[in-house]
């Protein structure tokens, strides 16, 4: 089959499923920064104590409350999550994390298991990593202000 | 004599592309994917800023427009960008900086494509190195656009979904 087959029949834990920073209720929005900096990671999930999902923070979510008071990062994340995410199912297939992405225009989606608990995070980068499968395995590599490179995929 | 000289060569000439076999697709979008270039992906609009600009502007810019990555320009030439990540990575918690220009916390030599690569390279690129924007540049070097996450979930959703 296909990509675009592979994409509708694939379950969502056929991708490289990364492991979430998650944060309680009563975090702040500086305790989210900074294990998102830690982990090198540009959200925050936050979970009840069954691990449930209740909301997430991201980084462009961070850019709007930041332009309008930098103070903000001191109130409770739980005061600036969204609570309105679409979560995805690892049985889902993966063409579900495109259209999660698309309505709701962030490049982050958390999935959950089949009793609705935090099973992982994919999005933009999942979801790149699994398309390039379907390409060579080397790739051209252009910064600005130095020459190409030829890179080998990660698992390729 | 010379119409003879010209039917040897006629009945001996060879197509080297004889053996060609053009390249087959299980469906459009691995086909899209191979063949149509960057600029279908939609590059444009943009934003860019001056690097002199302050982080704070930046921001404000980012913000204003709902956009999550500007291309800091100078003279029509990318000299780096500044994203999302950058603010998350160096200035959420750094507010001094906010007075600071811009080009002391933008992502420097930033990975680019051309707008005639093909969309599955770009791809590949942003596999490869983790980027999610990617500046897309003319053979002059010169800023065409970018490539966004939205675009990109856009484009494929747009062939899968065909």
């Amino acid at each position: 089959m296909g990509l675009k087959e592979n994409m509708r029949s694939d379950p969502v834990s056929r991708l490289n499923l990364r492991d979430p920073v998650v944060a309680s209720e009563s975090s702040s929005v500086r305790e989210g920064i900074q294990r998102m900096r830690e982990r090198g990671l540009g959200c925050v999930i936050v979970i009840d104590d069954q691990r449930r999902p209740l909301g997430i923070l991201n980084e462009g979510m961070l850019r709007q409350m930041l332009s309008v008071n930098p103070a903000v990062i001191e109130a409770p994340i739980r005061d600036y999550m969204s609570t309105s995410a679409r979560w995805v199912r690892l049985t889902d297939p993966v063409v579900q994390v495109l259209r999660a992405m698309q309505n709701e225009n962030t490049r982050f989606v958390g999935v959950v298991d089949d009793d609705g608990r935090l099973a992982g995070l994919t999005g933009q980068k999942g979801l790149m990593e699994y398309v390039a499968d379907h390409f060579p395995e080397q790739v051209s590599v252009q910064r600005i202000g130095q020459s190409t490179h030829y890179a080998q995929r990660e698992g390729a | 004599m010379n119409t003879n000289q010209n039917t040897t060569a006629t009945e001996e000439f060879i197509d080297p592309l004889h053996n060609y076999e053009p390249r087959s697709y299980h469906n459009t979008l691995e086909q899209a994917l191979s063949e149509e270039p960057v600029a279908a992906i939609q590059a444009r609009p943009y934003t860019s800023i001056s690097p002199q600009a302050t982080v704070a502007e930046a921001i404000k810019l980012l913000a204003t427009r709902h956009v999550s990555c500007a291309l800091v320009e100078e003279e029509g030439k990318l000299v780096g960008i500044f994203t999302d990540r950058d603010l998350l990575n160096k200035v959420a918690l750094e507010s001094e900086l906010l007075t600071h220009p811009v080009h002391e916390v933008m992502t420097k030599n930033p990975v680019f494509v051309h707008d005639t690569d093909s969309s599955g390279a770009a791809l590949c690129v942003m596999a490869v190195v983790g980027h999610r924007h990617v500046p897309v540049l003319d053979s002059n070097q010169r800023i065409v656009g970018i490539v966004t996450p939205q675009r990109i979930t856009s484009f494929l959703l747009g062939h899968a979904d065909a």
